[in-house]
C-alpha cells in the first residue's frame, strides 16, 4: 500500500488531539482509510440518546474525491435509506477538496438535527415525514430506542 | 401573380396556380420574393458540418466576442457556453455592466479577494496548516487541500485568490474529467464556483490522454449548450447539424440519412409539436401492456367472416375469398370510406360523460386513448410494410431495366411514388397524437376532417402502388399529387412552429 498521504496523517491527528464534540472517528488499526465512527444522537432530536454508528472511508484520490460515509445502525431518517446511505449534497456534487473529516461529521451530525423530507432518499420515510411529522419523529424515537441504544 | 395571393392560406390550397408555379420553377413568375416557408411549412434550413468545421464556426465567435472585449479567447468561450453563443447579447451586456456579467458566469468573485488561501480561513476547524508556521520560511508555505509545504511560486488561483499547489489542481482536474465533467470545472475550494476556464485548465493537465478527452468534452459541452448546433442522432455518425433558426422541423443528415426534429432531437414529428409528442411517447411506453391485443395481424372479413392477413401496408383491404372491400381499422365498407367525410380517424366522444360513473370515464379514457393508439400504431406498421413494397418495386424495376423493357428513368416515378407514400403516411401518423390532446372544438373538426381527406388519399395511393404496374402512370402521378396537397394543407393549417 501506498504511503499515507501528509493531508490524512494530519487530518487523523487532529480528530483524535481535538474531537468534535458528540463524534468519535477512530481510524482502523490495518487500514488508515477507514474510520469507525460513532455520532450520539443530538439533544432535541428524535435521536437523543442513541449512539449511531458510521464507517468512513477514503478513496484513493482522498481530497479530490469526497469519503465514502454510510450509516451501520439502523435509523429512521428521510435522507438515509435502509443500507445507511446518506443524502448529503457535500459528500456528492458539492464536494470540494478544501472540506474535510471533520466537517463532513459535522453535516452528518447537522443532518439529524434537521432532516430535509423535500430531498429524500428514502422514500416513504420521506412522504411520512411530510404528511405526518408527528407519527415520523414516533418512528425515528422508537428505531432509535431500538437499534441506537446499548442492550 | 402577385404573392399577396399566396398569402390567404384557405383559398390557397384550392387554387393551384401558387403550387404549380413552386413545382415549375422554370416559369417566369417572381418566384424570389414568395418566402418559401409560406409555400412548404416544412421548409427548413439547415447544413450538415464536420467537426472541423463545427469548431472553425465556434472559434469565429471566440475570436470575435475576445477582440471586441478585449478579454482572453478562453474567458469569452466561457461567458459563449453560458449565454448559449449570443456575441451580440454578450458584448452589449458587457458594455452595460462587465463586472456583473462576469460574476453571473462565474468567471469573477463577487465580492473581491481577500488574501486567503482555499480552505476557509475564519473557521477555526479547518486550518490544518495552522499548526506548521514553525516550519515556515519566507518561500514556503502549506497547501490547503494536501497540507504539503510548497514554494509559493507553484501556487496558482483563479480570480477568486483561491491559492493552491500545483499538483492538486492537476489532481483534482483529473479526477474531475474521468468523471466527464470538463466546463464545469470549478476553484476546490469550499463553496466558490468560479469557473476554471481552457487555458488554466490546459496549463496544468499534462497527461495527454485526460487533455484529449477534456478537451473533447468541452467540445461537446460548447455544441450543447449552441442553440444552432445538433449532434446527428444517427448511431456512430459524426456529423452536426447546424440551423440559424433552430425550429421542431425536420432535418435530415446527409451522411447516415437519419432524419429528426432539430428543436427536440426525437424522430420527426410534424403536425405533432415537441412537448406533445414525448407526452403521448412516454404515455405509450407506460400503456403499453393494454394496448398490446391490438398488435394482431390477422381480421376476419366482416362479409364472409373468412380470416384475413395484412401483408401491405394499405389499409384499403380486398377479401381474397369474396372479393368485398372494407377498411382495414374500422372494419366499414370502403365505398363508404370514399371522398365522402371518412369517419374512420375520429374519434366520437360521449357527450354526456361528465355525468357518468367514474368507472365509466375511465372506460371511455381507454377506449379513446386505443383508439388513437390503434391508428397509430397501424400506421406505424403499414410504414414497414410499405417498406417491402419499395423493395419489392426496386428489383421489379431492376428486372424490367435487364430485360430492356424501360430504362431507369422511365421508371422512377414507381419509386418516387413509393416515397412520397411514406413520407405522407409519417405525416399522418404524428396526426394522431396531435388529435388525442386536441380539445373538443371547431377546430378539432377541422382537423379531423382534413385528416380524414389525407387517410383517404393515403390509402388510395397505397392501393395504387401495391398494383403499380396495372396502374396507368398518368392516373398515379394524379394520386400522388393529391396526396401530397392533402399533406401540406393540413401541415401550413396546424404545423406552429
Ligand atoms: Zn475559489
Ligand atoms: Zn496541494
Ligand atoms: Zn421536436
Amino acid at each position: 500500500m501506498a504511503s499515507l498521504p501528509r493531508r490524512i496523517i494530519k487530518e487523523t491527528q487532529r480528530l483524535l488531539q481535538e474531537p468534535v464534540p458528540g463524534i468519535s472517528a477512530v481510524p482502523d488499526e490495518n487500514n488508515a482509510r477507514y474510520f469507525h465512527v460513532i455520532v450520539t444522537g443530538p439533544e432535541g432530536s428524535p435521536f437523543e440518546g442513541g449512539l449511531f454508528k458510521l464507517e468512513l472511508f477514503l478513496p484513493e484520490d482522498y481530497p479530490m474525491s469526497a469519503p465514502k460515509v454510510r450509516f451501520i445502525t439502523k435509523i429512521y431518517h428521510p435522507n438515509i435509506d435502509r443500507l445507511g446511505r446518506i443524502c448529503l449534497d457535500i459528500l456528492k456534487d458539492k464536494w470540494s477538496p478544501a472540506l474535510q473529516i471533520r466537517t463532513v461529521l459535522l453535516s452528518i451530525q447537522a443532518l439529524l438535527s434537521a432532516p430535509n423530507p423535500d430531498d429524500p432518499l428514502a422514500n416513504d420515510v420521506a412522504e411520512l415525514w411530510r404528511v405526518n411529522e408527528a407519527e415520523a419523529i414516533r418512528n425515528a424515537k422508537e428505531w432509535t430506542r431500538k437499534y441506537a441504544m446499548e442492550d | 401573380m402577385s404573392s399577396e395571393e399566396c398569402d390567404s392560406d384557405m383559398e390557397y390550397s384550392d387554387n393551384d396556380c401558387c403550387y404549380a408555379d413552386y413545382y415549375n420553377t422554370g416559369n417566369d413568375c417572381d418566384i424570389d420574393q414568395i418566402d418559401p416557408s409560406k409555400i412548404d411549412p416544412e421548409f427548413f434550413i439547415f447544413e450538415c458540418l464536420s467537426v472541423e468545421e463545427v469548431e472553425r464556426l465556434l472559434n469565429e465567435n471566440v475570436e470575435l466576442l475576445s477582440s471586441s472585449l478585449q478579454i482572453t479567447p478562453s474567458l469569452a468561450k466561457v461567458l459563449l457556453h453560458t449565454h448559449g453563443w449570443a456575441v451580440q447579447d454578450l458584448i452589449s451586456k458587457y458594455r452595460s455592466d462587465a463586472s456583473l456579467l462576469l460574476v453571473q458566469s462565474r468567471i469573477k468573485p463577487p465580492h473581491p479577494p481577500s488574501n486567503s488561501d482555499g480552505s476557509s480561513s475564519h473557521s477555526s476547524q479547518s486550518s490544518l496548516s495552522s499548526k506548521d508556521s514553525l516550519e515556515e520560511d519566507e518561500n514556503q508555505k502549506p497547501c490547503p487541500v494536501c497540507v504539503m509545504l510548497c514554494n509559493v511560486e507553484i501556487f496558482s488561483s483563479l480570480a477568486c485568490g483561491h491559492k493552491f499547489c500545483k499538483d492538486c489542481w492537476t489532481m483534482h482536474f483529473e479526477v474531475q474529467i474521468i468523471q466527464g465533467i470538463s466546463t464545469g470545472m470549478s476553484c476546490m475550494a469550499q463553496q466558490c464556483d468560479i469557473l476554471a476556464p481552457e487555458d488554466f485548465v490546459l496549463t496544468l493537465l499534462n497527461k495527454p490522454n485526460l487533455r484529449d478527452k477534456y478537451q473533447q468534452f468541452v467540445f461537446h459541452d460548447y455544441v450543447k449548450s449552441h442553440p444552432q448546433l445538433r449532434f446527428c442522432p444517427g448511431p456512430n455518425c459524426q456529423v452536426l447539424i447546424h440551423a440559424k433558426e433552430p425550429r421542431a422541423k425536420r432535418a435530415v443528415c446527409t451522411n447516415c440519412k437519419t432524419s429528426f426534429c432539430f428543436k427536440c432531437g426525437m424522430n420527426y414529428h410534424a403536425p405533432t409539436d415537441c412537448s406533445t409528442i414525448k407526452k403521448w411517447l412516454t404515455k405509450c411506453a407506460d400503456d403499453s401492456e393494454t394496448a398490446n391485443y391490438i398488435s394482431a395481424h390477422t381480421k376476419d372479413c366482416p362479409r364472409c367472416h373468412i380470416c384475413i392477413e395484412k401483408n401491405g401496408g394499405c389499409n384499403h383491404m380486398q377479401c381474397y375469398s369474396c372479393k368485398h372491400e372494407f377498411c382495414w381499422m374500422c372494419l366499414g365498407d370502403w365505398k363508404a370510406h370514399g371522398s365522402e367525410y371518412y369517419e374512420c380517424s375520429r374519434y366520437k366522444e360521449n357527450p354526456n360523460i361528465a355525468h357518468e360513473s367514474v368507472h365509466a370515464q375511465a372506460r371511455e379514457a381507454l377506449k379513446k386513448y386505443l383508439h388513437y393508439y390503434e391508428r397509430w400504431e397501424n400506421h406505424s406498421k403499414s410504414l414497414k410494410l410499405e417498406e417491402q413494397t419499395l423493395l419489392t418495386i426496386k428489383t421489379r424495376i431492376n428486372q424490367k431495366v435487364m430485360n430492356a423493357s424501360g430504362t431507369w428513368i422511365d421508371w422512377q416515378y414507381l419509386l418516387d411514388a413509393a416515397m412520397l407514400l411514406a413520407k405522407c403516411r409519417y405525416s399522418l401518423q404524428y396526426t394522431y397524437p396531435y388529435a388525442y390532446y386536441m380539445e373538443p372544438s371547431s377546430r378539432k373538426e377541422l382537423f379531423e376532417y382534413q385528416q380524414a381527406q389525407l387517410e383517404a388519399e393515403i390509402e388510395n395511393l397505397s392501393w395504387k402502388v401495391e398494383r403499380a404496374e396495372t396502374t396507368d402512370r398518368g392516373d398515379l402521378e394524379n394520386q400522388m399529387d393529391i396526396a401530397e396537397k392533402r399533406r401540406t394543407t393540413l401541415l401550413k393549417d396546424f404545423l406552429e412552429v
